[in-house]
C-alpha cells in the first residue's frame, strides 16, 4: 500500500540522540507510527515488522498504532532508518523532502537491522566501546 | 554540590533557569530541566580518547596524532566540507570558518537541513520577530505551525505561552488562547483551544486563503482549503484580530514539506497582513540549542548564514549548490570535518554513500552514527557540561552556557584553534 511518510521528532528521540548505539534510539527511530484502519488493512499487530519502500531503497521497521497520523500517513521519528530511503535531491534549497516522501508499505518476516548494520551496509565501520 | 542557574545545552530554548547536582565531578541530578534536556545533561558513554580507523579495526590514539591527521587531510584536500557546529559555542564556529577560509573549503551547518529554508523566506522578505519575553509577557494569541513543542521544545509552552503567566496575562491558561495547525494530531494540538488539521502538503494553500480573508475577501476562499473547512479559517482570523498581541511559532512542518521557504514567506506575509489590523510577530522554532548561533557567526564573519564556498578566494553561497547535502550527494567533497552533528544519522544514504570513500574528521563527546565513518574522531568536552561559551537562543538572545564539571577533554574551541594554527604553519612552509 502506499503511504505518505512524515518524520520528526519525539521526546524518545530526542531523550536517546546522543546515545545512538543504544537499543532505545534504535526502536525509536525504527517505529513507524500507523493509523490502525491502515494496520488492519494490511493484517498487521503492533510491533510487526514491515518494509518500507522509498524512492531510494528499503528499510524494515516496526509498526505501531498510533492516534497521531491520519490514514494514508505514516510518522516516523526522524533518524537514520528513514533516512535510509529518502532521496538527497533538495530543489536547489539545500534541504530534502523529509516530509513528503511516498513510500510503499508491506509486512515482512524480516528483522529490522541495528544502527551499526546500516552504517556497516554503506560502507561505514562499527564503533562500540 | 548543587549548581544553580545552569543553561541547558539540547534545544533552542536554552532554559537557563536548571538546578544539577554534582558529586564526584559526575552530574547526579538535574532539576527543571525537561526530558531531553536532563538526559542530556546526565549523558554517558563519552569516547574516551581519539580513535582512528585502521582498515577493519578502531585504534586509540592521541590527541596530537588526531590533530596531525586532521590538519594533513584539510591541507591537502581541494575541496573540503566542514559541516556541522550547532552543537558547539560561537567560539568554535569563528575558528571554523577561519578555517574553511584558509583551506579554501565549504562551510555549512544543521540549519541547511532545518530552518534554512526559512532564512531564505526571511532574507526575501525580513520578518517582525521578537524575543521570547516579550511573547510571555505579552501575548494573548499563539500560534504554532508545522511545530510540535511538546515533543521538540518541552519548556516552550510552560516557560513563554500557554502556561506561563506573564506581566500583562495574569491567568495565562485562561486569558492567552494557543492555535495549532499541523497535519497531525499531536500533543500539542490536543492542549490547543483551536486545532486546524491541514492536508500533509497544503500550509500553503491555507496560508494564502488566510490573507484573503484578512483581506475581507472570504467569498472568494473555497468551502475547504486542503481539508480545512472556510468556517474555520474565518474563526482563526478572528481569533487573530482579536488578539492585542499575536505571535506565530513555525517549525519543520513548513520548512521540509512541500513549497520548503515559500511556504514561510507565506506566513511572514500573514503576519504583515495581520499586522494592518494588529501586533503580530513570527519567530522560528529553532532546534539545536546553538544551530542560531552558528547562523549568526557565518553571517558576521561572511556575510551569509549557511552554505558558503570559499572556493573562489571570497564568500560564495548559493543553496542547493553550497549546502552538505547537495555536496555529499553530487560527491564532490573530498574531506569533511564534521564538528557538533551527527549527519549518518540525519542525511539521506546516498550523502552517507559519499561519506564512505572520503577521509572524515569528526569532533564529538560521544560514538554516534556518523563515527562509523570516520577516519578520525576526537572526542572533546560538551559545551554546557563540561566547557562553556557562548550560544544564541531561538529569539537571538546570546547567552554564556556555563561549566559544571571539570574534566580533561579539550573544548571544540581548543582543538580547532590547534589545527588552524598547524594548518597556518603548513601552508606558510
Ligand atoms: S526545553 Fe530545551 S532548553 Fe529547556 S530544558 Fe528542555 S531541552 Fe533543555
Amino acid at each position: 500500500m502506499t503511504f505518505l511518510m512524515i518524520t520528526g521528532r519525539t521526546v524518545n528521540q530526542g531523550a536517546t540522540v546522543e546515545n545512538k548505539t543504544s537499543a532505545g534510539y534504535a526502536e525509536e527511530t525504527s517505529t513507524c507510527f500507523m493509523h490502525e484502519f491502515d494496520m488492519l488493512e494490511l493484517g498487521l499487530a503492533d510491533q510487526d515488522a514491515v518494509r518500507v519502500a522509498g524512492p531510494c531503497g528499503e528499510v524494515v521497521m516496526r509498526a505501531v498504532a498510533s492516534d497521531e497520523v491520519e490514514m494514508g500517513t505514516v510518522f516516523v521519528p526522524y533518524g537514520p532508518y528513514a533516512n535510509h530511503i529518502i532521496a538527497a535531491d533538495t530543489h536547489s534549497t539545500g534541504m530534502p523532502d523529509f516530509k513528503s516522501h511516498e513510500v510503499e508499505i508491506e509486512p515482512t518476516d524480516e528483522e529490522p537491522k541495528t544502527v551499526h548494520e546500516l552504517m556497516e551496509e554503506l560502507g561505514g565501520l562499527a564503533y562500540d566501546r | 554540590m548543587i549548581v544553580k542557574d545552569v543553561v541547558c545545552p539540547f534545544c533552542g530554548c536554552l532554559c537557563d533557569d536548571i538546578e544539577v547536582d554534582v558529586a564526584e565531578n559526575r552530574v547526579v541530578a538535574v532539576t527543571n530541566a525537561c526530558e531531553l534536556g536532563t538526559k542530556k545533561l546526565m549523558g554517558e558513554k563519552r569516547m574516551k580518547n581519539p580513535i582512528l580507523r585502521d582498515g577493519d579495526t578502531w585504534k586509540d590514539i592521541t590527541y596530537d596524532e588526531a590533530i596531525r591527521y586532521t590538519v594533513d587531510m584539510l591541507t591537502h584536500a581541494e575541496r573540503p566540507l566542514l559541516y556541522g557546529w550547532s552543537g558547539t559555542h560561537g567560539e568554535a564556529q569563528c575558528v571554523g570558518v577561519h578555517m574553511a577560509e584558509l583551506v579554501r573549503g565549504v562551510i555549512d551547518n544543521t540549519s541547511s537541513v532545518c530552518h534554512g529554508p526559512s532564512i531564505l523566506a526571511i532574507q526575501e522578505v525580513g520578518h517582525p520577530g521578537c524575543t521570547l519575553g516579550v511573547v510571555k509577557n505579552r501575548a494573548d494569541l499563539v500560534i504554532y505551525w508545522g511545530a510540535n513543542p511538546i515533543d521538540a521544545h518541552p519548556r516552550h509552552l510552560s516557560r513563554y505561552t500557554r502556561y506561563a503567566d506573564g506581566f500583562f496575562l495574569e491567568n495565562a491558561f485562561r486569558d492567552r488562547k494557543v492555535i495549532v495547525m499541523d497535519v497531525r494530531k499531536t500533543e500539542t494540538a490536543n492542549i490547543a483551544d483551536e486545532f486546524v488539521q491541514i492536508k500533509p502538503g497544503g500550509d500553503y494553500a491555507v496560508l494564502s486563503a488566510l490573507r484573503a480573508i484578512v483581506r475581507g475577501k472570504e467569498d472568494i476562499v473555497p468551502r475547504t482549503v486542503a481539508g480545512v473547512t472556510r468556517e474555520q479559517l474565518i474563526r482563526v482570523v478572528d481569533l487573530c484580530k482579536a488578539a492585542k498581541f499575536g505571535a506565530v511559532y513555525f517549525g519543520l512542518g513548513l520548512t521540509m514539506t512541500r513549497g520548503k521557504y515559500k511556504n514561510v514567506r507565506n506566513a511572514i506575509e500573514l503576519v504583515s497582513e495581520l499586522n494592518r489590523h494588529t501586533k503580530f510577530t513570527i519567530s522560528a522554532m529553532r532546534g539545536h540549542y546553538n544551530v542560531y548561533g552558528s547562523n549568526e557567526v557565518n553571517t558576521w564573519m561572511t556575510g551569509y548564514p549557511f552554505g558558503i564556498d570559499f572556493s573562489r578566494g571570497i564568500a560564495f553561497y548559493n543553496p542547493g549548490e553550497t549546502t552538505a547535502v547537495d555536496i555529499l550527494a553530487r560527491k564532490e567533497c573530498d574531506a569533511a570535518l564534521i564538528v557538533g552533528s551527527d549527519p549518518a544519522a540525519h542525511f539521506p544514504r546516498s550523502c552517507l554513500k559519499h561519506l564512505a570513500d572520503i577521509p572524515v574528521v569528526q569532533l564529538d563527546p560521544y560514538p554516534n552514527a556518523t563515527t562509523a565513518f570516520c577516519n578520525v574522531q576526537i572526542p572533546v568536552a560538551v559545551t554546557g557540561i563540561d566547557a562553556e561559551g557562548t550560544a544564541y537562543r531561538m529569539d537571538g538572545v546570546p547567552i554564556r552556557t556555563r561549566k559544571v564539571l571539570s574534566t580533561s577533554y579539550p573544548s571544540d574551541e581548543e582543538v580547532l584553534s590547534r589545527i588552524y594554527r598547524e594548518m597556518q604553519e603548513a601552508q606558510a612552509v
